[in-house]
């Protein structure tokens, strides 16, 4: 018979798969630094009730000792006028630092909204990234272990829309990791407060993560008025169609889960109509501020007096300051304007 | 069979430099192939192996009546044959190849065929060729690059990603295996599999084909390359001025041991064991199995006779009939009248069926699936075209991969500006079955997902009464006719289960 016979293809195509199935396997099994065996306190939300029956989030959390600490710090920190870095910094700097929220040896996952991957950042559609790549540094500086960024583009692929919204280069330059979200890693997750989602798909290691920083670019959006960092948190989960009914409480349920350590609102653009897939200049104002809030209620009442709402014009606010997850009551708390 | 290959590895030969190039070519075509996917390789890089294919870029050239700089790359392949004959079926042919690696009856078994039966693979290129001249390419589903192009892009690749995923998810459920798999996926996604894996429409067909050609060495080795295969018929009839061609010299002994290798069967007992260059691929095995070394292949300018079974004038008329008919028939279909669909964009204006070459690379770089080959609904004269089906993929707001790796230019290759104004089609809304038209409940999924800056979705807010006879405000979508692109990913995302409540028809024309 001429040429390769099958046992011969068969061997070499053997060969290949297991060259290329092989490296990876045996580079996983190198020795991890092991994770820090005793978690610091990671920081717990204002009223915050710990959530129970969730182990794999909240690493043995101790609210006595957070509530010690609580009143020393402004409930929220607006930042404005200055270049995107320096607007988290100040806005960060301004509620305690970031080491008050990551600890050394922390697994840090922060969460932009990278909604697309039609345009640019000066389209704001997509949160900035050198306020992305602030957080990253300033992460690392507080001395994390690892810090990945991540979102779950609904127009565009991934890769695309990590390149195009320019946070993967800062988010590289700043020596943190893209990760491309595994389809296997969205894991069905009891919601044990939740009033309407009770059950939902969530990205595992957003429930795994020590910390977790939202940071929602403020933008429009038809059903929810404006996205902001509650509604940031869909991209975590994998049915999206499904929280468009009775958007506001979902929304609101989700985030009793998930509980990010911190959100950080970009409003160094903010998107003002054709929200939230942008694409027009006009719709854009440049607003250069920045606001930070370990509230993640708070961060989004205030968010919405950027484009002249009222918190309780955000059905996510009203459902997320009824549950307890946070303050919309701007006027009594404590805001630093920096 | 097994003693020979045990006395092949002690004597490295010819044969194994040409299953080298065949092995290697093989897997730097399919390494394209995969490559070939938005954001991986060069599209001009990509598309290599189609234009050097001279029967799709001949066929184009006369269908299209254009001729492409960038098909240039054919003549090298033409060249290649003027100088060692079917050398590129032998060699070179990544399905010529994959057939080398089927097994087939040995000779003592074989069932012989008629020769007359190899003057099938002529009339199929000529009637190709006929058909170009009349404006259609169909037949250029035969071609054996577009053949396995389309068959590993919609059906194996895609196959394959679900297998491996499979594996992935059922070692991530062992924890101890996690950090593998974590690292595995990095690797794989998505610089090898897509991340949101798309689906095609009836890769058990593509499989099929491609089967049936494989199977068919069941009759006699390289069936297809003997009696089919247009491409190689056409490199044949070149082959017939070639250079290096095979000779047997006095020292046969008319063993036979040659014939008894030859895979396409064309070394003659009854002819001193001689051979038709329109036939042989070169592939040395007679060479090597001749015990008496009877057998060069010294390089020497001579016109080769015709055979029995090569194309003659008959053919040609005959091919040319066909291919009228053929196409009248085509012409009279409803199709023909009415085609309603949805074409990769600017393709529609250039004249699609006219141009394309029915390779299926559009499909393969398309990210979202949303690609797709033509099955009948555009009758058979456009199988295998590449079609937008909105409800699998949309077309991306930031993506022209398709047009930029048509090695001919039957999607143009525009610019991500032009092509974001491109009109594919326009969406239609089905208000009996729109969630906030039909059951007065909150969604604007199809709005929210528009890409188009201004948004050719609007929403209306109105207050009617529901079921119940409340009074609900509710926002309800429209479509703007003059912003939409067509671009069907209102489609795609549409909540309602089974069809869409939103979808996309094609512009006639």
């Amino acid at each position: 018979m001429s040429s390769l016979d099958r046992r011969e293809f068969l061997r070499y195509c053997a060969l290949g798969l297991g060259a290329l199935i092989g490296g990876p396997v045996l580079a996983a099994c190198r020795p991890r630094p092991s994770p820090t065996p005793a978690p610091g306190p990671s920081f717990t939300p204002i009223p915050a009730s710990p959530t129970p029956g969730s182990p794999a989030t909240t690493p043995s959390s101790t609210p006595s000792a957070s509530l010690t600490t609580v009143p020393e710090y402004p409930h929220l920190a607006v930042a404005r006028g200055g270049e995107p870095e320096d607007l988290v910094r100040r806005a960060v700097d301004a509620l305690g630092g970031m080491g008050r929220f990551v600890r050394p040896g922390n697994d840090v996952i922060i969460k932009p909204n990278i909604c697309v991957a039609y345009h640019t950042y000066e389209y704001a559609a997509t949160t900035n990234p050198w306020v992305v790549g602030a957080l990253v540094r300033m992460c690392y500086e507080a001395g994390a272990r690892q810090v990945r960024v991540m979102d779950y583009p609904f127009g565009g692929t991934p890769e695309e829309a990590y390149a195009q919204s320019g946070i993967a280069e800062q988010v590289r330059a700043a020596g943190g990791e893209m990760e491309v979200m595994a389809r296997f890693k969205f894991v069905e997750t009891e919601i044990p407060e939740g009033l309407d989602l009770r059950q939902c798909a969530i990205y595992e290691d957003i429930l795994k993560a020590d910390v977790v920083i939202n940071v929602p670019i403020a933008k429009h959006h038809s059903l929810a008025r404006l996205t902001l960092g509650m509604k940031n948190l869909m991209g975590t989960i994998w049915d999206r169609p499904a929280m468009h009914r009775n958007l506001g409480q979902r929304l609101a349920d989700l985030t009793s889960r998930i509980r990010p350590t911190l959100t950080v609102v970009d409003a160094v653009r903010i998107l003002t109509a054709h929200g939230p897939t942008g694409g027009n200049l006009d719709d854009v104002r440049k607003l250069d501020t920045v606001i930070a809030s370990p509230d993640i209620v708070a961060a989004d009442a205030f968010a919405a007096t950027l484009f002249g709402l009222r918190p309780e014009d955000l059905s996510y606010v009203r459902a997320g300051a009824t549950m307890g997850l946070g303050r919309s009551d701007l006027e009594n708390l404590r805001i630093a304007e920096v | 069979m097994r003693k020979g290959s045990l006395s092949r590895i002690r004597r490295p030969s010819a044969l194994w430099l040409r299953r080298g190039i065949q092995f290697g070519t093989l897997v730097a075509f399919l390494v394209l192939l995969v490559a070939a996917r938005r954001g991986g390789a060069p599209p001009s890089l990509a598309n290599l192996p189609m234009r050097l294919d001279p029967l799709t870029t001949l066929a184009h050239a006369i269908a299209a009546r254009v001729l492409l700089p960038g098909s240039a790359l054919a003549l090298l392949t033409l060249a290649l044959t003027l100088l060692f004959g079917r050398a590129w079926c032998g060699w070179l042919c990544p399905l010529g190849t994959l057939l080398d690696a089927v097994p087939s009856p040995r000779s003592a078994v074989r069932r012989t065929f008629p020769e007359t039966w190899r003057r099938a693979k002529h009339f199929l290129w000529l009637t190709l060729l006929a058909a170009a001249l009349l404006g259609n390419l169909t037949l250029l589903v035969l071609d054996p690059l577009t053949l396995v192009i389309r068959t590993f892009g919609a059906a194996l690749w895609p196959a394959l990603e679900r297998m491996v995923t499979a594996a992935e998810v059922a070692a991530y459920a062992l924890p101890p295996l996690r950090p593998a798999v974590e690292a595995l996926d990095r690797l794989l996604r998505p610089a090898v599999f897509p991340v949101e894996a798309p689906f095609y429409r009836a890769p058990v067909l593509y499989a099929l084909v491609l089967g049936t050609v494989l199977a068919l060495n069941g009759l006699a080795p390289r069936f297809w390359c003997r009696y089919l295969c247009p491409l190689g018929g056409l490199l044949g009839l070149v082959s017939k001025v070639g250079l290096v061609r095979r000779e047997v010299t006095p020292a046969c002994t008319h063993c036979g041991a040659c014939a008894r290798v030859c895979p396409t069967g064309t070394i003659r007992p009854d002819r001193d064991y001689a051979s038709d260059p329109a036939e042989c691929t070169m592939c040395l095995e007679c060479r090597e199995a001749c015990p008496y070394k009877a057998i060069r292949f010294p390089a020497r300018p001579a016109l080769a006779p015709m055979e029995a079974y090569d194309p003659d004038r008959r053919t040609a008329l005959a091919a040319l009939g066909v291919a009228a008919l053929g196409i009248a028939l085509f012409r009279s279909d409803r199709f023909t009248r009415r085609s309603p669909l949805i074409r990769p964009p600017g393709a529609r204006e250039n004249h699609l069926t006219a141009r394309c070459v029915r390779c299926g690379l559009c499909v393969r770089a398309c990210p979202t699936g949303a690609i797709q080959p033509a099955l009948l609904e555009g009758g058979l004269e456009s199988l295998w075209t590449p079609v937008l089906i909105p409800r699998l993929g949309y077309c991306d707001y930031s993506c022209n991969a398709c047009g930029q790796v048509c090695p001919v230019e039957a999607i143009p290759p525009l610019p991500l500006e032009e092509k974001r104004r491109a009109v594919l089609g326009r969406a239609y809304i089905d208000r009996n079955r729109c969630i906030p038209w039909a059951d007065h409940r909150p969604c604007i999924v199809c709005e929210e997902m528009c890409p188009v800056p201004e948004k050719a979705i609007v929403l209306e807010e109105v207050t009617v009464t529901d079921a119940t006879g409340q009074p609900v405000t509710v926002q309800r979508p429209r479509v703007v006719e003059e912003r939409c692109i067509g671009c069907g990913i209102c489609e795609y995302k549409c909540p309602v289960s089974g069809e869409a409540a939103i979808w996309v028809s094609a512009v006639e024309g």
